[in-house]
């Protein structure tokens, strides 16, 4: 393998604001998806984190006068007024900054000498003589201190487990205490001493007033993330580098607080440090396991773009109108249309905008949700980047017989199910009516397109984002990325082809990179991002000409390919 | 079938802990079947669906809200019970513990739902009781005479087989219009 990189912009470079699906106006929050990556790497004030992480505010829309009293009647997250929870976290937040406002060094640094003792004791054996040393803290998860041989014996041996072992990543997410939350793979019940283990190493680097963040073992990295209440870890050998496995963490913590909130999640563990949370948990793991799996094969997570439905933009324009003009009803803030986890249309409240991450959630919740088939559903939802402190009210339903795609409509009243059940029904009239439905039906049907349809011989596939959009799009997979051995593989390409154009310590612009089965040309510019796969044999200049085409074409189907203008109520 | 809120008569509400069987309920409510290839799944959040009732020449509608089970909607689950005109507690007769999640859901909507909110207690997967291994952990008596006390009706049901599933839910409706007769001749 040869890697060759240039830091020559190809010839005609394309002025910003007229590179395909360049949007002045989006209805995405435009933000890289390492945006927040940086602020944790780089050990900012996290108070100014919840700041960021804030793109709306329910009791801005509840209260758009008065921001100081409330009605308690109104308000999203049951017994706690918005403010207040606001100013619980920040105290929070506050304690917690003595805790981890601490130097830490480069991540990759992290990867010490004697990481790998380490990962011996938590891979092979761990006694708990062993782990009482380690841990420092008082509130260790009780199947450690004492409990019977039997099951600890059992546990070890699952640990040990070929089945167990075999699976290519592993996430665990555990509470400050040690108490196992979730595992990947595998019974969390029966992986109480792995996680005590993982507990202790955080805890003990702590203490030294450091932050664990990763441990690199051969093949195998371990990443951490540590939250107020929190600790997730993946424990993989893949191609993924440590920033793109953190943001993975990131969504699952993320999708944490989508089921319970913030600040239900700090109220929690404020009473009851030791509190076992998959109590409240019940019925979510699909949710994990859901967006797991998704984020194996799915480049719109490392991407932080949407992928959106390839339709007519004047079909879509019907689409905005119908649901625009028929759910015109107080306190609704995002109305969304989607279809197999594309983006068909989203109309918003003025002044407000989604974060893409909160639209990989939505798109979570529907995909991992088979109930939602059966019946309209009303379900509380928190978006994370819109307001973690409170939820949201789904009234969520599909507009067809076939399941294809579904309508939700997001607002801050939680009394308004029958509304909306109403608005959802003239919405689903005006999409029968306008044939919208059969024309999604169609899209949906074919699969998006080929990429023998831009013309581009040698080009085998693509992905291109528009970073002022937030969206991007892609081919379907075709010969030889049809297997899903084959797609695991090139979705490793462009996870390594992202990573390095986005290394931290050398970021590039362009690179080109000769594979022993392919080219990789990767291309980032400050208004897109281009990913693209060729032959092996292809050379540097004609997969620079052929890019040059490929944007040409994209530009030509910008239309179809992206939602440029943003529909409000 | 849409009916729209106006239209509805009346709405009642399933409660009770995970994996008690209110979505099958529901299912047989609104499609008069079991699908005994379908997987268990959770509900998220709370699934809302209209039948028609013919009760003594009158037509009925009734609203059902199937409730997801799970503690963490709790604090959510007036939202579905306010306005109900009954709410239909159910537990697994073959469960203790959803049993004891029942009584916790009776007293819940006694304080906090609707002043005059019907409870019906609803044992479920009474074709399980029958079954070897899936012993009865609740007896009738038991959950007959808490019923009496609290003033609910106790009905155990199957979904798999369909026993007394209709019948249920036309007590309800014809329990309500008797109400309405009631409430109609008070005011007179």
């Amino acid at each position: 393998m040869a890697a060759e990189i240039s830091n020559d912009s190809p010839s005609d470079e394309i002025l910003q604001g007229s590179e395909p699906g360049a949007s002045r106006n989006s209805m995405l929050l435009a933000t890289d998806s390492y945006d927040d990556l940086a602020s944790y790497l780089s050990d900012t004030n996290l108070s100014s984190d919840r700041d960021r992480l804030s793109s709306g505010s329910i009791s801005e829309i509840t209260h758009p006068t008065e921001t100081e009293s409330f009605d308690p009647k109104s308000v999203i997250s049951e017994e706690v007024g918005p403010e207040v929870v606001e100013n619980e976290i920040n105290e929070q937040l506050e304690n917690s900054l003595d805790v981890s406002a601490s130097p830490v060094d480069e991540p990759a640094a992290l990867a010490t000498s004697d990481s790998d003792t380490v990962t011996e004791r938590i891979g092979l054996d761990t006694p708990t003589s062993q782990l009482s040393e380690l841990s420092t803290d008082h509130s260790q998860p009780e199947a450690c201190t004492g409990n019977n041989s039997d099951e600890q014996e059992e546990e070890v041996e699952y640990v040990h487990s070929q089945e167990w072992r075999q699976h290519r990543k592993h996430v665990f997410i555990l509470s400050q205490s040690g108490k196992p939350i979730y595992s990947r793979h595998g019974d969390e019940d029966r992986l109480v001493t792995l996680m005590g283990v993982m507990q202790a190493l955080v805890s003990v680097i702590g203490d030294g007033q450091d932050l664990l963040r990763c441990i690199t073992a051969g093949s195998h990295k371990m990443v951490f993330l540590i939250r107020e209440n929190l600790v997730l870890v993946a424990a993989a050998r893949s191609i993924e580098s440590m920033p793109q496995l953190l943001l993975q963490l990131t969504y699952v913590y993320n999708q944490v607080l989508s089921v319970l909130t913030l600040s239900q999640l700090s109220r929690i563990f404020k009473q009851r440090r030791n509190y076992d949370l998959r109590r409240l948990l019940t019925g979510a793991e699909k949710f994990f396991d859901n967006l797991l799996n998704t984020m194996d094969r799915d480049p719109c997570f490392f991407l932080g773009a949407v992928r959106c439905l390839p339709l007519e933009s004047s079909m879509r324009d019907t689409i905005a109108q119908s649901i625009a003009q028929n759910a015109k009803v107080k306190d609704l803030v995002f109305a969304i249309l989607i279809a197999d986890n594309q983006l068909i249309t989203l109309v918003r409240m003025k002044k407000y905008f989604l974060h893409p991450l909160d639209l990989h959630l939505i798109f979570n919740l529907v995909s991992a949700s088979e109930s939602f088939k059966a019946a309209e559903s009303w379900t509380p939802i928190c978006l994370p980047k819109f307001d973690s402190g409170g939820y949201l009210h789904a009234h969520i339903s599909y507009m067809d017989e076939e399941c294809r795609s579904c309508l939700l409509l997001l607002t801050v009243d939680r009394d308004v199910f029958f509304t909306l059940s109403e608005c959802k029904e003239k919405i689903r009239e005006r999409l029968v009516k306008y044939k919208c439905l059969a024309a999604i039906a169609e899209s949906v049907d074919q699969n998006g397109y080929k990429t023998s349809q831009v013309g581009i011989p040698e080009l085998r596939h693509f992905l291109y984002k528009s970073r002022s959009a937030a969206q991007f799009s892609c081919p379907e997979y075709e010969a030889p990325y049809h297997t899903a051995d084959q797609r695991d593989r090139l979705f490793g390409l462009y996870q390594f082809l992202h990573h390095r154009i986005h290394s931290s310590s050398r970021p590039l612009k362009i690179l080109f990179h000769v594979g022993s089965h392919e080219t990789l040309l990767g291309w980032v510019t400050s208004g897109f991002e281009l990913y693209a796969v060729f032959g092996p044999l292809v050379t540097k200049s004609a997969a620079i000409n052929s890019v040059n085409k490929l944007l040409k074409w994209i530009k030509k189907e910008e239309d179809r390919f992206f939602i440029l203008n943003s529909p409000t109520f | 079938m849409m009916v729209g809120p106006d239209k509805v008569d009346l709405k009642v509400v399933l409660l009770g802990r995970e994996y008690s069987g209110k979505t099958a309920l529901a299912h047989r409510y609104l499609l008069q079947k079991f699908n005994p290839h379908m997987n268990y799944q959770t509900t998220v959040g709370a699934a809302y669906g209209a039948r028609k009732f013919e009760v003594d020449k009158q037509t009925i509608f009734m609203g059902l809200w199937d409730t997801a089970g799970s503690e963490r909607y709790e604090c959510m689950s007036h939202v579905y019970y306010h306005g109900a005109w009954a709410a239909l507690v159910c537990f697994e007769l073959i469960d203790r513990e959803s049993w004891l999640r029942a009584r916790h859901w009776a007293n819940e909507v006694m304080t906090r739902g609707d002043e005059g909110c019907k409870i019906y207690l609803i044992g479920t997967k009474a074709d399980l009781v029958t079954e070897p291994g899936t012993p009865r952990k609740i007896e009738y008596a038991t959950a007959k005479s808490y019923a009496d006390d609290i003033r609910a009706k106790y009905i155990e049901t199957s979904s798999k087989t369909g026993q007394n599933v209709e019948e249920m839910y036309c007590m309800i409706a014809e329990d309500y219009v008797a109400d309405m007769a009631k409430k109609t001749k008070g005011e007179n």
